[in-house]
C-alpha cells in the first residue's frame, strides 16, 4: 500500500509541475505572439515610453524574453510559480481587482453548486444504473438507456438555456402566480441565482449541471453491475445461502462501485468546464462566472487563474480518488 | 459467465461452419435497426447541407443579404424560418451554419484519431517506459478541464491569424487546433487499451516468433484488431466535437466571424425566446440536437454491434 | 417470517431414514436466442451418506448444470427446470419456497467451485467471507464467528490461520485458495457436498492433496459427496459410484471398479481408451471422432450414435433408455451387452 501511495504522489507532483509549466508556456507564448498587453491598459490614449516602461515593470512584463517567440522564459516561470504558490498572488485583472481575492470570494458558491452535482450523480446516476442492471430488459432498463442517450445528445449549454427559459421563466411565472412570489416552487423555478435563497436557486442549475456527466456514471454503474451479477463469486454467495439483498449489496454492488468511483473523479473535469457555462447562464457568482465574464472582456489573468486553480483542484481530487480506490480494491494495494 | 451457461452457449453454436466474422455480423445487424436507418439518413442530409449548402438554397437566398427593416420578420413561403434580429434570412443562416461546425468536427476527429492512434499504438505496444511517458503526457493534458483549457487558448490567441490559409479555413482552424490539443487524449487512451488487449493474442505471438518486425506486427496485425472500438468512436467523437464547438460559439469563442454556426444563432436567439420570438432559439436548437442525436445514436449502435460480449 | 436459525427446523419433513439425495428424471432447459437448449434430459441418480458419486462427462454434457440445479442457483431466466424431482431425504428441493430453499444451501447442501480465484470475492478478507456464514445463518457475534472461522482454516490444514483470516483471496496460492473454498462449504456442517471440478485448475501434486483432504473430511463426517469432473484418474481414486453423462443424459451408472473394468456404454469405453497410458508407448492416441451434439437440435435417436463404433440403424431411430444390465449397473445403449463383452 505504501508503495502505491508514494507512486501516486510522485505522479501527481510530476504532472502538477508539467501542467503549471504548460500553462505558463502558453501564457508567455500568447504575449510573444500578440504583443505586450501593457498597451491595452491605456486603451487608445497616447502614452509616453517612460510610462509604458514603468507599467511594464510594475506588472512584470518587461522581461526581454517576452519578445522572443517560443522562448520558454524560465525566469518568469520561476517568478510566476513563486507568486502563485508562495504568495497566492495571481495578479490583478484589468480593473486592478486582485484576482485571488475574487476567486476566494467566488469559490464557496461553486462548492455549493458542486455539492448538488455530486448528490445528483450518486443519487440518480448510480441508483439508476444499478436499478437498470437489476431489472435488465424491463422498462426501467430501457428508460435509463434512452435517458442517458438523450443527455448526451443535447449539448449542455443548450439544455441550460432551455431549462432556464422553460422552467425558470415560464414554469416559474406560473408558480409565482399560483403560489406566490415567496413560495418554495416560486423560488426554485428562477431563471437566475438569488443570494437570499442560495441553496434553493442553485437546485435547478445544479441538477442540470449534474446531467452533464451523468450519462457515463449511469452507464458504467449498469455495465459494472451486469458484469458482476454474472461473476463466479456472486454465484458462490448464492450457494452460501445468503439472503438475496445481502448478495446484491455486500457482494455485487460493493464490487461494481469500484470503477464508478474513478469515473466520478474524471467527470469532475467535465463539470468544472460545465460550471463555466452554468454559472454564466444562471448568473451564479462562482468561479465559473468569473471566467465567463472574463471571456467577454478578454481578461486573461482571470482566465489563467481559474484554469490553473481548476487544474489543481482536479489533480487533488483525482489523487484522493486513487487513494480511495486502493481502499476499495485490495488487489491494487499489493501491486 | 458461469461455466454452465458458457458450455450451453458453446454447445448451441450454429452448425454452419461459415463464420461471418465480427464486422460482417455487425453490419448485417445494424442494417436492420430503425434507429440506425433513421440516424444514417439524417446524417447524410446534414452532411449534404454542410458540404453542399447551395443545394438547399431553394429560393436563392444570399446569406449575406440582411435588411434591418425586416428584423425578426415572420416566416413566409419564400422565407421558411423568417428573419433574425438583423433581418437576415433565418433559413439560409441555418443551412449555411451547418458547414463550419461539421467540417471542424470532421477535421478534429480525423486528426485526433491519427495522432491519438499513433501514440496509442506505440504506448500500448512497447509498454514500459515508453508507455509511462505517454501516460504522463496524457495525464497532463487531462488535468486541464477541456472547456477551460479551450477557453483559455482561444481567448489568449483570439486575434492570431494562422499564416498561409484563408477564408473558411481561417475561421475554423484556430478552434480546430484547440480542440485537437485537448481532445487527442481520449482517442489515445482507447486505442492504447485496445492495443494492450490485442498484444497478448496468440497470433501476435506467432507473428513475432516468425520474425516479423515490430512495425509489421503493429500495423498489419494489431492495428486492424484494435480498430473496432475506434470505428464506433468516430460518430461519437463527431457528435462531441459539434457539441463543444456549439458551446464555444455560444460564448463567442468558436468558429470565427464572418462564418455562422448554430451556436452563434442560439446565442443571439435565446433572449427572444420568452419575448415573443421563440423560433429564433428553436430553429438552430432543433438542427443542433438533430445532428448530435443522430451521430450519438449511430455511434452507440455501432459500438453495441461490435461488442462481442453482447453477442 | 421469523428467522429460522436452528438447522433442524429448516426441513421439518425430512426423513432421516431416506436416501440422502435422490435425483429423479431431472430436466433443465436454457432459453437462448438460438432456441431451447436441452442441457439436462432426464438425469437420475442417488447418493447416500458416506458415499462418493462421481459425475463424469465432457464440457457441455450437463454435469455442472445438474449440480447447480440441485443447489438451486441456476439463473432463471435463461435456465428453467422443466421437470423432475430432487429429493433430499424425501423432500423435493425444487418445490420448496425460495426462502426455505435458500436456507438449505450451506446448511444441508454445499458446493465447492472450480476456480477459487474467481469464486471468492476479491474485496473481502477470507475471514469475512467465512464468518459471514456463521453470522448470517447462525446469528453468531463477530467474535464467535471469527473463532469458528479460525477452526475451519485449521480443519483444512491452512498454516498460520490467524494471520490468514485477515488476508485477501489473491494473496493465497491456488491450492490454499481451494482449501478456503472447501472450508467455506463445510462451515455449516452440510450433509451433502458437491464439488464441481475442484482440482481442475490446480497442479497435479496439489490435486492429490486436495482430493485426500476431501476424502478425509467426508469419512469423518459421513457426508455424501458428489464429485463432478472430467478427469477419470481422480474418479478411480476417490469415487464409489460413477455416472457418465453425455448430451444431458446419464448414459452409464455403476460402481467405479465395474465401470473401469468392463464399461457398458460405447462412450465410456471410448473415454477410457483415450486416456494416455504409460505402457502403450509409441501407439497413436485414441480419440473420439466427431463433435458433441448441438443442444438446441438434438437428434431423435441416441445422441452418441454419430460418433459410436457400435452404432446400428436402430440407434438413429430409437432413444435407448437407461436400463439395468447387471446388478447395480445401468447403461443407455441398445448394445450394452456387446460392449461389456468386448474387452
Amino acid at each position: 500500500m505504501g508503495r502505491y501511495v508514494i507512486r501516486r504522489l510522485l505522479q501527481t507532483v510530476v504532472t502538477f509541475g508539467v501542467v503549471m509549466f504548460l500553462l505558463h508556456y502558453l501564457t508567455t507564448l500568447a504575449i510573444q505572439i500578440n504583443g505586450n498587453p501593457v498597451r491595452t491598459f491605456f486603451g487608445d490614449k497616447p502614452v509616453s515610453d517612460s510610462v509604458l516602461a514603468a507599467t511594464k515593470a510594475k506588472f512584470n512584463l518587461d522581461d526581454p524574453c517576452l519578445t522572443r517567440v517560443g522562448d520558454p522564459c524560465m525566469g518568469i516561470f520561476q517568478k510566476r510559480m513563486g507568486d502563485w504558490f508562495l504568495r497566492g498572488d495571481f495578479g490583478t485583472n484589468f480593473k486592478q481587482v486582485d484576482v485571488m481575492e475574487s476567486i476566494l470570494k467566488a469559490i464557496p458558491v461553486t462548492l455549493q453548486l458542486f455539492l448538488i452535482v455530486t448528490i445528483v450523480w450518486i443519487l440518480f446516476g448510480i441508483t439508476a444504473g444499478t436499478w437498470a442492471a437489476l431489472r435488465r430488459g424491463k422498462f426501467i432498463d430501457y428508460f435509463v438507456r434512452i435517458g442517458t442517450t438523450l443527455t448526451v445528445a443535447v449539448p449542455g449549454f443548450l439544455l441550460l438555456l432551455i431549462v432556464q427559459k422553460v422552467v425558470g421563466v415560464l414554469l416559474g411565472n406560473w408558480a409565482r402566480d399560483t403560489f406566490g412570489r415567496e413560495s418554495v416552487l416560486g423560488i426554485i423555478f428562477q431563471p437566475s441565482y438569488n443570494a437570499k435563497y442560495a441553496w434553493l436557486t442553485l437546485l435547478i442549475p445544479g441538477i442540470v449541471l449534474g446531467v452533464f456527466g451523468i450519462a457515463g456514471i449511469t452507464r458504467l454503474s449498469r455495465t459494472s453491475m451486469l458484469e458482476n451479477l454474472r461473476s463466479d463469486f456472486v454465484r458462490t454467495a448464492k450457494a452460501k445461502g445468503l439472503k438475496p439483498t445481502r448478495v446484491t449489496i455486500v457482494h455485487t454492488l460493493r464490487n461494481s462501485l469500484i470503477p464508478v468511483v474513478t469515473l466520478i473523479g474524471f467527470s469532475l473535469a467535465e463539470a468544472l468546464g460545465g460550471a463555466l457555462i452554468t454559472e454564466g447562464i444562471y448568473n451564479i457568482p462562482g468561479m465559473g462566472k468569473l471566467a465567463y465574464d472574463a471571456i467577454k472582456t478578454v481578461d486573461t489573468p482571470v482566465i489563467i487563474a481559474v484554469t490553473a486553480i481548476s487544474a489543481i483542484i482536479y489533480m487533488l481530487v483525482n489523487l484522493l480518488i486513487d487513494l480511495l480506490y486502493a481502499v476499495l480494491d485490495p488487489r491494487i494495494r499489493y501491486e | 459467465m458461469s461455466d454452465a451457461n458458457l458450455q450451453v452457449a458453446a454447445a448451441t453454436a450454429p452448425k454452419t461452419q461459415k463464420q461471418r466474422g465480427l464486422w460482417s455480423d455487425a453490419f448485417h445487424d445494424l442494417r436492420k435497426r430503425p434507429t440506425v436507418i433513421i440516424s444514417s439518413f439524417v446524417i447524410l442530409v446534414i452532411l449534404l447541407i454542410a458540404f453542399f449548402p447551395g443545394l438547399f438554397n431553394f429560393h436563392d437566398q444570399n446569406v449575406k443579404y440582411c435588411d434591418l427593416g425586416l428584423t425578426r420578420g415572420a416566416p413566409s413561403g419564400q422565407h421558411w424560418f423568417g428573419f433574425d434580429e438583423f433581418g437576415c434570412d433565418y433559413y439560409a443562416q441555418a443551412i449555411y451554419g451547418a458547414g463550419p461546425s461539421i467540417q471542424l468536427a470532421v477535421i478534429v476527429v480525423t486528426v485526433t484519431i491519427i495522432i491519438g492512434g499513433f501514440m496509442g499504438v506505440l504506448a500500448g505496444f512497447y509498454g514500459g517506459w515508453v508507455d509511462a511517458i505517454f501516460s504522463r503526457v496524457v495525464d497532463v493534458f487531462n488535468s486541464i478541464p477541456f472547456l477551460l483549457g479551450a477557453v483559455m487558448l482561444l481567448t489568449m490567441f483570439r486575434d492570431v491569424q494562422v499564416p498561409l490559409i484563408g477564408g473558411r479555413l481561417q475561421a475554423i482552424i484556430p478552434a480546430a487546433i484547440t480542440l485537437i490539443i485537448f481532445g487527442w487524449t481520449s482517442t489515445m487512451r482507447l486505442i492504447r487499451a485496445s492495443v494492450i488487449e490485442s498484444r497478448g493474442l496468440d497470433y501476435v505471438q506467432a507473428a513475432r516468433s516468425l520474425g516479423a518486425s515490430d512495425m509489421r506486427i503493429m500495423f498489419r496485425h494489431i492495428l486492424p484488431n484494435a480498430m473496432a472500438p475506434v470505428v464506433s468512436l468516430i460518430p461519437l467523437s463527431i457528435a462531441s466535437m459539434i457539441s463543444v464547438e456549439a458551446t464555444l460559439s455560444f460564448i463567442g469563442l468558436g468558429v470565427r466571424a464572418p462564418e455562422i454556426t448554430w451556436g452563434m444563432m442560439i446565442s443571439s436567439g435565446a433572449p427572444y425566446f420568452t419575448s415573443g420570438f421563440p423560433r429564433l432559439l428553436i430553429v438552430p436548437s432543433a438542427f443542433l440536437i438533430a445532428t448530435v442525436l443522430s451521430f450519438v445514436l449511430l455511434g452507440d449502435a455501432i459500438r453495441d454491434a461490435l461488442d462481442p460480449k453482447l453477442r | 417470517m421469523t428467522e429460522v436459525k436452528v438447522k433442524s427446523e429448516i426441513l421439518p419433513d425430512a426423513d432421516p431414514m431416506a436416501t440422502l439425495l435422490r435425483v429423479e428424471d431431472l430436466r433443465v432447459e436454457f432459453h437462448t436466442r438460438d432456441g431451447i437448449a436441452k442441457a439436462v434430459n432426464g438425469a437420475s441418480f442417488s447418493v447416500d451418506n458416506g458415499e462418493t458419486l462421481a459425475i463424469v462427462g465432457e464440457s457441455g454434457s450437463g454435469k455442472s448444470v445438474t449440480s447447480q440445479a440441485i443447489m438451486g442457483i441456476l439463473e432463471s431466466p435463461p435456465a428453467k427446470v422443466a421437470g423432475g424431482r430432487v429429493l433430499f431425504r424425501n423432500v423435493d428441493l425444487l418445490t420448496l419456497s425460495k426462502e426455505r430453499a435458500r436456507r438449505v444451501r450451506g446448511n444441508h447442501v454445499a458446493m465447492v467451485f472450480q476456480d477459487a480465484l474467481s469464486a471468492l470475492n476479491p474485496v473481502w478478507t477470507v475471514g469475512f467471507q467465512l464468518s459471514e456464514l456463521f453470522r448470517q445463518h447462525r446469528g453468531m457475534s463477530k467474535k464467535d464467528a471469527m473463532k469458528r472461522s479460525l477452526e475451519l482454516l485449521d480443519l483444512v490444514k491452512i498454516p498460520a490461520a490467524a494471520q490468514r483470516l485477515r488476508e485477501y483471496p489473491h494473496q493465497f496460492s491456488g491450492g490454499m485458495r481451494q482449501r478456503v473454498m472447501i472450508a467455506m462449504a463445510l462451515a455449516l456442517d452440510p450433509d451433502l457436498l458437491i464439488a464441481d471440478e475442484p482440482t481442475t485448475a490446480l497442479d497435479v501434486t496439489v490435486q492429490a492433496q486436495i482430493m485426500r483432504l476431501l476424502k478425509e473430511i467426508q469419512l469423518e463426517r459421513n457426508m455424501g459427496l458428489i464429485l463432478i469432473t472430467h478427469d477419470l484418474g481422480v474418479v478411480a481414486d476417490v469415487a464409489d459410484k460413477i455416472s457418465v453423462m453425455y448430451a444431458g443424459r446419464i448414459v452409464e451408472q455403476a460402481p467405479v471398479l465395474d465401470t473401469f473394468a468392463t464399461p457398458a456404454h460405447p462412450y465410456t469405453k471410448a473415454l477410457l481408451k483415450s486416456i494416455p497410458r504409460l505402457d502403450t508407448k509409441g501407439q497413436r492416441l485414441e480419440i473420439i471422432k466427431g463433435l458433441p451434439p448441438v443442444l438446441t437440435d438434438l437428434p431423435p435417436g441416441c445422441n452418441f450414435a454419430p460418433r459410436c463404433a457400435y452404432a446400428q440403424e436402430i440407434c438413429t431411430r430409437e432413444l435407448p433408455l437407461l436400463a439395468t444390465v447387471a446388478a447395480d449397473r445401468a447403461a443407455a445403449c441398445h448394445f450394452s451387452s456387446e460392449v461389456i463383452r468386448d474387452v
